[in-house]
């Protein structure tokens, strides 16, 4: 490995930049659907985000507002909590410079159901959100951005054109989650609330923390609810969509839009991976075939003196393996630069959002992703041309392996 | 110990075919210490690898140690020669990343139930044997040509193989390093009873042997 300095480093080359781009899209799909903090209960949260109203023949989708969804899932029986949200956003002025901050509507549930460290101060409970109380909960990218190193606990921040005080700083969501916001307040502070009793489409989102793992409980519950209260609506039939993370990350990424399916989901991820691999795999075939053609001479010593093909197979994808795995690690280190440049690039997009800097977190499943990617590309790589020379003829590789 | 009969091998291109050796039939005997001689490109070399299982004649039958070899398997063919055989070639053949008593250890690498220590163990005493002790750290490129082919032959013999096959060991050394591999296998063969085929051009060394057979265009002559 050492000897052959070129292949190795073109090798190393090769693995490193393959598992870098594999571990940051493992951690941007970790970061979606993983029961990550402080979405620890996002295997048994369903997220309502889509309700389907059929009326005369006709079908419109749109996110429910928030008076149908108080009016007609409130009484779930198998949730153990419900939470409303919508997401807006909001510009400051500061320093002269312009700014743009994501704005949560929601209320006290949100706190229970998700698991957001407070580095200052508290959430707001069910007395603030009654009484539409101008708090807010910030995250911590936002209290720097208002107060810099000072507490921020009991200043105010101006939220279109409204004082808020503040009376939390949070640790921030992924910002790929549906939770994310920089800033937080009670829903009944927002203006546009559609209170009307008859609007079914709006822009709030519910959380639904089911009582069980078994969320088929929950779905069938809301199923039999609308039956029953789709007449409240006026339309003849009313269709509410609620999946967790992981359902939601595979409807959007297959076909189906109401359905999530695992099966397509996986086969696009999988066809995702390959495409990652396949080339650098075929890269690394060539490489090897060329630098374990030029050990012919000691594979043809390691068959005279006994080594059978099994032997020799072994050996060399071991040594194989070994170095696709010194290439994940550095491919790894490089994920992390490569993340922030992502997030550099994705920001450069839109001046009022700005993405944290470390918005890809490697996490130990995607490590073990990671892991397991190398040990794949270190097979796949390693067997066929291993396979090759273990095959060779022991004169011609004694002679340096001519007939290759 | 060894009995090749009527061995023949045969080179096909497309265009023709090239007998390089012809219904040989040779019996060599155990303790032996035999030398091969001929011109180049006479088929010595290619009877040699067919008698170190390194290379299929064409047709045949080889026995050694009353074991008919020719139907084994490429597995089976491997463990035999772990076990009985060990091979000197012209251009030493080690490893050149690996230290010389890693180079001595390989045939052990590939026995089972041999530990790592008793490799090594055994490893020292077969580099006491050629006397290069003193130089088992070093490289093979470290070494001079009359050293490697010594460190070629202690890992010929750490397996304590019956047969030793060595295809012209003196070839690329000058005449007193030559002299002193020579009286290396003829040490071996005497105290141990090793059996030793050689194919040498050497005449002066092919005399030290207790026979010479000659080769001329894939026959045997004498």
């Amino acid at each position: 490995m050492l000897r052959k300095k070129y292949y190795t480093v073109l090798t190393l080359l090769g693995i490193s930049l393959t598992i870098m781009v594999i571990t940051v899209f493992a951690s941007f799909i970790d970061q979606i659907v993983s029961a990550n903090p402080p979405e620890i209960n996002r295997d048994k949260t369903l997220i309502l985000d889509k309700v389907s109203v059929y009326k005369d023949g006709k079908k419109t989708d749109a996110a429910p507002s928030i008076s149908f969804l108080q009016k007609n899932i409130q009484q779930l029986q198998s949730t153990e909590s419900i939470s409303y949200f919508t997401t807006r956003e909001f510009i400051s002025f500061l320093h002269g410079k312009t700014t743009g901050h994501a704005l949560k509507f929601t209320d006290e549930n949100f706190w229970k159901i998700t698991d957001f460290e407070f580095i200052e101060g508290k959430a707001f409970h069910l007395n603030e959100v009654k009484n539409g109380a101008r708090v807010a909960v910030i995250n911590e990218k936002t209290k720097a951005y208002f107060f810099n190193d000072s507490e921020a606990l009991g200043k105010t921040i101006p939220i279109q054109g409204l004082s808020f005080t503040v009376i939390g700083v949070v640790k921030p969501a992924s910002p790929f989650s549906k939770i994310y916001s920089d800033v937080y307040v009670p829903y009944t502070t927002d203006i546009n609330i559609q209170l009307t009793d008859k609007a079914v489409e709006g822009t709030y989102n519910a959380l639904l923390l089911a009582k069980t793992d078994d969320l088929r409980k929950v779905r069938a519950e809301l199923r039999s609810l609308m039956k029953i209260k789709n007449r409240v609506s006026g339309a003849d039939s009313v269709k509410v969509h609620a999946f967790t993370a992981l359902e939601q990350f595979s409807k959007s990424s297959s076909f189906n839009d109401d359905e999530p399916e695992y099966g397509k989901t996986a086969i696009v991820v999988g066809i995702v991976l390959v495409l990652f691999m396949l080339i650098p795999a075929i890269s690394l075939v060539n490489i090897n075939v060329t630098r374990i053609g030029e050990r012919a001479e000691e594979i043809g010593v390691r068959k005279s003196f006994g080594a059978t093909s099994g032997n020799l197979v072994k050996q060399l994808v071991i040594e194989n393996i070994i170095i696709t795995l010194i290439g994940g690690l550095i491919g790894l280190g490089l994920s992390v630069y490569a993340s922030q440049l992502l997030v550099h690039f994705v920001n450069t997009f839109d001046p009022l959002f700005k993405m944290p800097a470390d918005s890809f977190v490697i996490s130990w499943r995607v490590f073990g992703f990671c892991l397991f990617s190398c040990l794949l590309l270190g097979l796949i790589s390693g067997v066929y041309p291993a396979w090759k020379m273990s095959r060779m003829n022991v004169i011609y590789a004694l002679k340096g392996g001519n007939n290759l | 110990m060894i009995q090749l009969s009527n061995i023949e091998k045969i080179y096909h291109t497309t265009t023709i075919e090239t007998i390089a050796l012809n219904h040989i039939n040779i019996s060599i005997n155990k303790g032996e210490f035999v030398a091969i001689m001929g011109p180049s490109g006479c088929g010595k070399s290619t009877l040699l690898n067919i008698m170190g299982l390194l290379d299929a004649p064409t047709g045949g039958l080889i026995t050694i140690d009353d074991q008919q070899v020719s139907s084994l398997s490429r597995k089976k063919l491997a463990l035999f020669r772990n076990l009985k055989l060990g091979f000197i070639f012209q251009s030493y053949h080690l490893i050149n990343d690996l230290s010389v008593i890693d180079n001595v250890e390989l045939p052990l690498l590939y026995r089972k139930g041999i530990s790592g220590a008793e490799r090594r163990k055994r490893a020292l005493e077969a580099l006491e044997k050629v006397g290069l002790s003193a130089r088992t750290k070093h490289y093979p490129n470290q070494l001079s040509g009359g050293q490697r082919q010594r460190v070629a032959i202690a890992r010929a013999i750490i397996g304590n193989p019956e047969i030793l096959l060595a295809d012209e060991p003196t070839g690329n050394l000058d005449s007193a390093m030559g002299e002193e591999v020579m009286n290396l296998m003829l040490h071996l063969n005497k105290t141990d009873g090793t059996t030793i085929v050689m194919v040498t051009h050497d005449e002066q060394m092919a005399k030290k042997t207790q026979r010479i057979i000659h080769f001329f265009d894939g026959q045997q002559v004498s």
